[in-house]
């Protein structure tokens, strides 16, 4: 019975450890809500941000994440919003879709004027991906193709229609002049990568998502990158990608990953976890995270940050009352 | 009679639900199939299979006197005064009473039963808390200062 | 050959004292995750992340970690169905049907050992699998689209009648109350909400979890209650732990027949180990010449869906590696561990990082094995469970479901909601419909209608896009003989007074 033994040592060493890491970490810490479950964007933005925070000792004790999933991040920001307005040590993470479900009054009538926008300290470029052997080489003639004919052309995307991957393609399309974007075909299916399996399996004929999410099948050769949504070109081995600006449609759309903070907290405070936040966003560690993940630079902290959310999503607001999603 | 009952009142669900489908807010983007089809078709086959149960019920089970129905009915407001106070009061204090109650209901020993109560609430608390690291909290939060 | 140099490499990185010691504590943990009712595979993965973490392990230890947990809740899941007739967790939905039954007769430990090595074939198969063929089947997930969903989960409903022969009607409407379920909640088509009634929480619709656990597990309270304690397996006499060579050998085709269909099931990133598992089951059931005993403890019953399901959670790593494509919520977790530990599934991690897949593949092996040796003997502990009074059990257990479904989302929504569905559980007892019918519908309802939405989005609303494949037509022949073959055989075949039902028999 010595396998026992070892195992009840192992376990009990396992389970001391736990207790210390626990008790270590719930003397006043600060805490980040993911408004999700492990595993999504808000959970690696917590998880990331608030390590980098403690590790760069932009903060005193290690922050404490809260996955509080439910509504599409609604659940969150009505606990936020109703019971924590003044808490100091509390931050939020947030992304495109935040922001995309504000303005769709998603959140049970909250606006986005209940609580502060923080900062963005990177982004997810948003792309327009075909498969390899797919007839269409640039933007355009993807776009001719859904303005000669909108029913020869479906597009997959890892969001629910009316989402941020789905608005991308609109958008692009009222740029390009088609005005009939009801026509439109999309599916939302689960997740960025399923929308690639369905359309290298041909079901699709494009694939909207986001440029974390094409990595791996963009190495391998199995689709091409018709336009990435951002003011430049993206650095690195990303550089050849053509941008859809330069291809005459002028669509800047990223998802953009950040936080916000209760609504009532001081000033002090709020400039506190900005000071944090823009530390983390200079730090060699986040600048490492930002390339495992598929991220780019994307800094906007502060009042900056505040105006520039306001501005998506009043855009956001306009082009769903168009599609209907929002009355 | 009670699979009759049964059907009746499943009868009278699925007529309500594909009643409701008709609120579902439809969008203005292509999708052929909807989002009122699929529930009304669900509602329809459980409508099908209500009427064919009303045509041929099984026999009735056996059904509890009205001495555990009211067993039935205390240990269900237990359940639900838990699920509230289990935040504001923490996990020790109502789980406890809780536990009590329902061991209670089961067999009417009234020491065994708190013992029980105890016995689950400060064992379920260390394995949660400790082993398996889910932030509970053992007391109101108030009192922890 | 290649493949074993790499194998080997990946056990070298694998197997050290310290991963050993970590695949030992995560098989641990991982079972008692597993068997907890409400708490899952992905709960126990995702609680571990931060302990990852704060140990300060490096990629591959962490990797072992939670594989280890992983392999071991799938393995836990099925010790509570078996013993107290409530899932551990959704996969071992199935095991209740006959492992309960089983446990019921006096024979809880041969159930746990039969199942306990059924789990260690379909995983140790799925296993090689993955290893040998990854990325070849990586390309069959090209080959669904939304019509070929579809008909895999027009199967899945049609062959329903399988598990509860007695009562079609009844288990026809089971199904159709989970589907109903399912549809409350953010339609994924329109973005908008159904049946919510304004309801922020319903907006993401009803979690299985809840759903499953107010069904068996808060159900029981209430069928105990009323029967004052006395409606139970507790009681039966605990005979010595001895292997039950005799099933084991008679169940050997079954669990590789249901390993096979397990892993191509979890290949399939929409279709998951809950399916994989309900597949096996029904298509065993079907296989065999003598089914009359399934449903009632039948060993057969056992192997089936515990092969089924293992086989299953190895064959969703297949897309989660090459695909990025999580089949599972837990699995969903896992790519969220890898992705923290900056390794990218995808297309290219085969060739990128062989020492990262490989150490994995080892680690699965690792993991396997030492859950078939812990299984054995703890199943004298795991037995024990019946000598507890259930004045001490079911508080217990009752308890245990609450905390686990309010670390969901910590909201008191969902517990009520539990208890809600406890209520409509006992009710649906006492009228002999079968509640795993609910589930299924609950788990699968979405995923059927937003296939066949998404068809026909592409399609343009032409129906003959359903059947254009050759795939989504060998689903719809499978369908309609599946739906079919139980009315014709029952008229066929005069068996004996089945009794099949997922309840224990009243107290009378």
């Amino acid at each position: 019975m010595k396998q026992t033994h070892l195992t009840k040592l192992v376990a009990a060493s396992v389970l001391a450890l736990g207790i210390t890491a626990g008790v270590s970490t719930s003397t006043q810490a600060a805490e980040c809500i993911a408004p999700a479950n492990p595993g999504g964007g808000w959970d690696f933005t917590c998880r990331s941000i608030g390590k980098i925070m403690f590790d760069i000792k932009a903060v005193d004790a290690p922050i404490q994440v809260t996955n509080m999933a439910g509504g599409g991040g609604g659940l969150a920001y009505t606990h936020v919003v109703s019971e924590r307005a003044d808490d100091e040590e509390l931050i939020v993470a947030a992304s495109s879709a935040t922001a995309t479900r504000l303005a769709q009054n998603a959140y049970g009538g909250m606006t986005s004027d209940q609580v502060r926008f923080l900062g963005a300290i990177g982004a997810d470029p948003g792309v327009i991906v075909v498969a390899k052997d797919s007839p269409f080489q640039s933007l355009n003639d993807l776009l001719d193709a859904v303005k000669a004919d909108p029913s020869k052309v479906a597009f997959a995307g890892g969001s629910a229609v009316g989402g941020f991957d789905h608005l991308k393609v609109l958008m692009a399309l009222g740029r390009a002049g088609f005005e009939d974007i009801t026509k439109v075909k999309y599916i939302g299916v689960d997740g960025g990568a399923d929308a690639i399996t369905q359309t290298i399996g041909g079901f699709t004929q494009a694939m909207t998502g986001d440029i974390s999410e094409v990595v791996g099948f963009l190495k391998s050769g199995d689709v091409r990158i018709l336009a990435a949504f951002t003011e430049e070109r993206l650095p690195g081995e990303f550089g050849d990608i053509p941008t859809a600006k330069e291809q005459g449609i002028d669509v800047v759309a990223v998802n953009w990953r950040g936080l916000y903070v209760p609504k009532d907290i001081s000033d002090e405070a709020y400039d506190k976890w900005s000071d944090a936040l823009a530390k983390v966003a200079a730090s060699d560690e986040w600048a490492e995270q930002m390339t495992a993940n598929g991220l780019a630079p994307f800094t906007k902290v502060g009042g900056d940050f505040q105006g520039y959310v306001d501005g998506v999503i009043s855009e956001i607001e306009t082009l769903s009352k168009e599609i209907g999603v929002i009355q | 009679m009670s699979d009759r009952l049964f059907g009746l009142v499943v009868l009278i669900g699925s007529v309500a639900y594909f009643l409701a489908a008709a609120n579902i807010p439809t969008g203005f983007l292509v999708d052929p199939v909807g989002p009122k089809l699929f529930p009304r078709l669900v509602s329809g086959i459980a409508a099908l299979c209500a009427l064919l149960i009303i045509i041929q019920p099984d026999n009735d089970p056996e059904w509890p006197m009205a001495m555990t129905w009211l067993r039935l009915a205390i240990a269900l407001s237990v359940l639900v005064a838990y699920a509230y106070t289990l935040k504001p009061l923490g996990f020790l204090i109502p789980t406890a009473v809780a536990a009590s109650v329902i061991s209670y209901q089961i067999q009417s020993r009234v020491v065994p039963a708190i013992l029980t109560g105890i016995g689950l609430s400060a064992g379920l608390f260390l394995l949660f808390k400790f082993a398996l690291g889910l932030s509970l909290f053992p007391v109101p939060r108030s009192w922890m200062g | 050959m290649d493949t074993f140099s790499l194998l080997a490499q990946g056990f070298a990185v694998a197997l050290t004292p310290t991963t050993l010691a970590l695949a030992i504590a995560g098989c641990i943990i991982g079972t008692i995750v597993g068997a907890l009712p409400g708490l899952g595979p992905s709960n126990g993965v995702a609680i571990l992340i931060p302990l990852a973490f704060s140990l300060g392990l490096d990629a591959t230890e962490a990797l072992i970690l939670m594989t280890s947990v992983y392999y071991g809740a799938m393995y836990g899941g099925r010790i509570s169905s078996i013993l107290l007739n409530i899932p551990g967790d959704e996969p071992a939905l199935m095991t209740t049907l006959d492992g309960y039954p089983m446990a019921k007769a006096g024979r809880a430990s041969d159930a746990l050992v039969l199942s306990g090595f059924a789990s260690f074939v379909g995983a140790m198969l799925a296993t090689i699998g993955l290893m040998m063929l990854a990325p070849i089947l990586a390309k069959v997930a090209y080959l669904f689209g939304p019509a070929e969903y579809f008909g895999l989960y027009l199967l899945a409903f049609s062959t329903l009648g399988g598990i509860a022969s007695d009562n079609q009607r009844k288990a026809a409407l089971a199904a159709c109350i989970g589907l109903g379920i399912a549809m409350i909640g953010l339609d994924n088509s329109t973005g908008m909400g159904r049946f919510t009634g304004g309801n922020l929480h319903l907006l993401d619709g009803v979690d299985f979890l809840v759903a499953i656990v107010g069904l068996f597990a808060v159900s029981e309270v209430f069928v105990f209650i009323e029967s004052h304690g006395k409606s139970s397996a507790i009681g039966v006499k605990l005979e010595s732990i001895t292997i039950p060579i005799k099933d084991i050998g008679r169940t050997f085709g079954t669990m590789l027949r249901s390993s096979f269909i397990g892993f191509i099931a979890g290949i399939l990133p929409g279709a998951g180990a809950s399916l994989g598992s309900f597949l096996a089951y029904v298509a065993e059931k079907a296989y065999v010449r003598d089914n009359s005993r399934f449903g009632t403890g039948d060993a057969r019953g056992i192997a089936a869906p515990e092969a089924g399901n293992n086989a299953a959670a190895g064959g969703a790593l297949v897309p989660m590696l090459t695909l990025g494509v999580p089949g599972s919520g837990t699995t969903a977790v896992l790519l969220a561990l890898l992705m923290t530990l900056n390794i990218t599934p995808g297309p290219l991690l085969f060739t990128e990082r062989p020492d990262v897949v490989w150490g994995l593949i080892a680690a699965l092996l690792i993991a396997n094995v030492v859950l078939l040796i812990l299984n054995v003997p703890m199943v004298r502990i795991f037995v024990k469970v019946l000598s507890v009074p259930p004045w001490i059990l079911l508080p217990g257990v009752c308890m245990v479901s609450f905390v686990g479904i309010y670390s969901l989302s910590g909201s008191y929504f969902d517990l009520v909601l539990m208890i809600l569905f406890g209520l409509l559980g006992y009710f649906l007892r006492k009228l002999n419909v079968p509640t795993v019918p609910i589930i299924l519908g609950i788990l699968l309802g979405n995923n059927m209608e937003d296939s066949l939405r998404r068809a026909m989005v592409i399609s343009g609303g032409d129906w003959k896009y359903l059947f254009q494949s050759g795939i989504s037509i060998g689903f719809w022949i499978a369908a309609v003989t599946g739906f079919l073959a139980p009315v014709f055989l029952r008229k066929i075949i005069k068996k004996p007074q089945a009794h099949v039902d997922t309840t224990p028999p009243e107290s009378t």
